[in-house]
């Protein structure tokens, strides 16, 4: 919902506050403190809609949100208003949300999802990307804009929606994607995310600036119906046993199998050790 | 004394007498924490049949962490004690590092109590990564910490006690000597006997389960420290250093055996080429057999779960086969001595037959697809613990007490005692096994609607523990009495 539609402009209050100055009667006081107090609810409520979720530093945790049902949002696009069942229902999606005034990470994003998508493949023949904005203010034509930007508007298989900001909420809380207005920045402050979507339900969430093509290529292996046994969360993870490599679906080995081999070698050493160096009563001092 | 080598052991007797004196202490030790912890894992069975409706489900967890690492922790002491005191015979152990182990394992003891009993502490014993960090409000940070701490004194204290065994093997025998190389190749001397050889074996394997044990808890203190790290890692180290510590815990046990009991059979049990080939082969594949534990984690690549089943298929045959095999051939048509400690070695082994046939059905990948995480996987240990390595390493504590006292037992007392610790041990573990079959989850305090026969279970458990618990004071008795008064 638009900022500015629930404020009156601060000048306008500032005329009528000096005409009242001039002839304040009891009922008119009540009657503008009420106003006043009305305005300024409902100037919070405005506030309160610009914003959704808790702001975090971290990027929304997938095991949270994993196998969460999609709720069936009804979504507007260029071809009219259709249901998110009736857009996940024959092909898995990809699921994004952005803003068209974004002065920030949403085309970026963007670009690096389609430069991770042509990269992956099978756009069309196994899923689809859902665009949607969650800025109240933004319209098909806004989103479209976008579309065309970034060379996708031709193709079907990149759909560009809007929704109201009920619909957004509540898609908005079970992927963990949140937005909170910044009025100095006039921008959203929100997370980059990108929701794999299967049978209704999330299945992989893939957050950050960009979106790297091997993770993707991972994403698509799993909505082609392959399971995908092991993949590397946010955040770096030490020492990780095996390394899974999403070209060839096999895994390699790494340096935490390392570790795993320590204990064995330790164990050899330190008996080497006790038996050929510490003082012995033995004629030979061999080890074998 | 003259070893194995004919070369003459030097103990003098003031010596040998402080040693012998410290075995007691063990035993002792080991006498009085066994009824306390069975008294634990009694209060889990009540608890399970709705004896405690009004006390917090915590309890239950804190008091399984403790049973458990418990359990596992005396037996441990308790076979390395009864080893460390046979290769008296062979070697010379020494008597300061026994005495450092026990304070450490005492310390180690109270810091447990400490921080499960006091501090609520309730992540089991496997301590699963990174669940310790992550209490929800259940444990504080310090029950935490005390218990890092008490596992690294254990684990110091044990290492130290491993590697000065070692060391006293080392001075008699050569490595290969030791592992009974000279019969792989065909040679017949020089002698082995089979507690060396086991020995040998078994002290190599715990050595890389300490290490194993030391790197989870670096990685642990990394993780505090904000690094974040694999968690199948953390798993793979931590089941390496859990299997093998109960494993050696029981071969350890089979080491007492095939010491004392040809004693009883009037018949030697010696090394051969079929012994040191079994032996030889649980050197590695031990290693390996772990991985059984990870079936369910589907990140561990395929080939990884097929390789651990390999090994827990092939692991059963030499350690398990070979010994219970031996066992049979000793005893049968011998001229057997059966007193309380024989009877107890002999249904040990047959009690470690009977588990390990329970582990290796779920150590099979598509069995295990059932069993997991069942009441069958606490069935097959407790088969193999407490009718297995306990009851040897109790016979090993009454024939100790019983040749260092002179106090004979009482034949119709020791029957008693067996047919109850029988009866009620097998009926406590049938309904293990029962549960298990029916998908009644472990380490649940209190079962949900869908498995609440695991309630009625539970209380038949009770029952049967009623009358194990009657069959392990009576056998306190006896034992004790034998004991205190060897050392005194």
């Amino acid at each position: 919902m638009p900022q500015s539609s629930y404020l009156v402009p601060r000048r306008n209050m500032d005329r009528r506050a000096s005409k009242f100055r001039h002839r304040i009667r009891p009922l008119r006081l009540f009657c503008v403190a009420w106003l006043a107090v009305f305005l300024l609810t409902s100037a919070g409520d405005a506030f309160a809609e610009e914003s959704f979720g808790k702001p975090s530093q971290e990027p929304p945790n997938e095991d949270r949100y994993i196998y969460k049902r999609i709720p069936d949002v009804s979504v507007t696009t260029a071809s009219g208003v259709q249901s998110l069942s009736s857009i996940w229902r024959d092909k898995p999606l990809l699921l994004t949300m952005v803003f068209s005034r974004c002065a920030g990470v949403c085309s970026p994003f963007l670009r690096s999802l389609n430069s991770a998508i042509s990269d992956a493949g099978g756009l069309g023949a196994h899923y689809r990307v859902l665009v949607l904005s969650f800025d109240p203010q933004d319209t098909v034509a806004d989103i479209e804009t976008m579309a065309a930007t970034l060379g996708v508007k031709s193709n079907a298989d990149w759909i560009f929606g809007v929704a109201s900001p009920s619909d957004i909420k509540r898609l908005a809380a079970v992927t963990g994607f949140w937005f909170q207005w910044d009025q100095a920045s006039e921008q959203y402050d929100h997370p980059s995310v990108v929701v794999a979507i299967d049978r209704g339900q999330v299945v992989r969430m893939l957050a950050g600036a960009s979106v790297p093509s091997a993770s993707l290529r991972e994403v698509v292996q799993e909505l082609r119906g392959k399971f995908v046994a092991s993949y590397a969360l946010a955040g770096k993870v030490a020492f990780r046993c095996f390394e899974y490599d999403p070209h060839s679906g096999r895994y390699t080995l790494d340096w935490g199998l390392a570790l795993m081999l320590l204990p064995g070698m330790c164990a050899i050493l330190a008996t080497a050790w006790v038996f050929a160096f510490l003082p012995s009563s033995r004629r030979k001092r061999s080890l074998l | 004394m003259t070893a194995a080598t004919g070369e003459p052991v030097l103990w003098n007797e003031a010596e040998l007498a402080e040693f012998r004196r410290m075995t007691l202490v063990w035993g002792i030790t080991v006498l009085l924490l066994l009824p306390i912890l069975a008294l634990l894992g009694y209060f889990m069975r009540l608890y399970q049949s709705g004896a405690f409706s009004g006390m917090r489900a915590e309890w239950f967890y804190a008091v399984l962490t403790l049973h458990s690492l418990g359990m596992v922790g005396t037996w441990f002491v308790g076979s390395m004690a009864g080893v460390s005191y046979l290769l008296l015979k062979y070697a010379r152990p020494s008597l300061g590092v026994s005495k450092f182990a026990y304070i450490g394992t005492l310390l180690g003891v109270l810091l447990l109590i400490a921080c499960t009993l006091g501090g609520l502490f309730g992540t089991g014993w496997y301590f699963l990564y990174p669940l310790p960090l992550f209490a929800q409000g259940v444990w504080a940070p310090w029950a935490t910490f005390t218990f890092f701490l008490a596992l690294t004194i254990l684990g110091v204290c044990w290492t130290v006690w491993t590697l000065d065994m070692l060391r006293a093997i080392a001075q008699r025998y050569s490595l290969g000597a030791a592992l009974g190389l000279n019969y792989l190749a065909g040679k017949s001397g020089p002698e082995l006997p089979p507690l060396i050889l086991i020995t040998t074996v078994s002290l190599i394997v715990s050595l890389s389960g300490f290490v194993a044990a030391v790197i989870v808890i670096a990685l642990f203190a990394a993780r505090a420290l904000g690094v974040n790290v694999d968690p199948l890692l953390m798993k793979n180290l931590t089941f390496f250093f859990g299997h093998d510590l109960v494993n050696i815990t029981m071969y350890l046990g089979i080491a007492m055996v095939y010491e004392l009991l040809p004693a009883y059979a009037g018949r030697p049990w010696k090394t051969n080429r079929v012994v040191a080939l079994a032996w030889g082969a649980v050197l590695f594949l031990v290693l390996f057999a772990f991985f059984h534990h990870l079936y369910m984690d589907f990140a561990q690549p395929t080939w990884i779960q097929k390789f651990g089943q390999i090994c827990s298929y092939l692991l059963a045959v030499p350690a398990g086969v070979v010994s219970i095999f031996g066992t049979l051939a000793l005893v049968y048509a011998s001229r057997m001595k059966w007193t309380l400690a024989s009877t107890f070695f002999f249904l040990g082994i047959l009690g470690w037959g009977i588990g390990g046939i329970a582990a290796v059905i779920d150590s099979t990948v598509e069995v295990n697809f059932h069993f997991h995480n069942t009441l069958w996987v606490p069935a097959h240990f407790h088969t193999y613990y407490l009718m297995g390595v306990v009851l040897i390493i109790l016979g090993f504590i009454d024939h100790t007490g019983k040749e260092l006292s002179g106090l004979e037992e009482k034949p119709s007392l020791s029957k008693l005692t067996t047919a109850l610790l029988l009866i009620g041990g097998y009926g406590f573990l049938f309904m293990f096994y029962w549960g298990g079959v029916h998908s009644v989850p472990r380490r649940y305090a209190i079962y949900p609607r869908e498995v609440m026969q695991g309630t009625f279970y539970a209380r038949v458990a009770v029952g049967f523990i009623t009358l194990l618990l009657v069959g392990i004071l009576l056998y306190l008795w006896e034992t004790g009495r034998r004991c205190l008064k060897a050392l005194t």
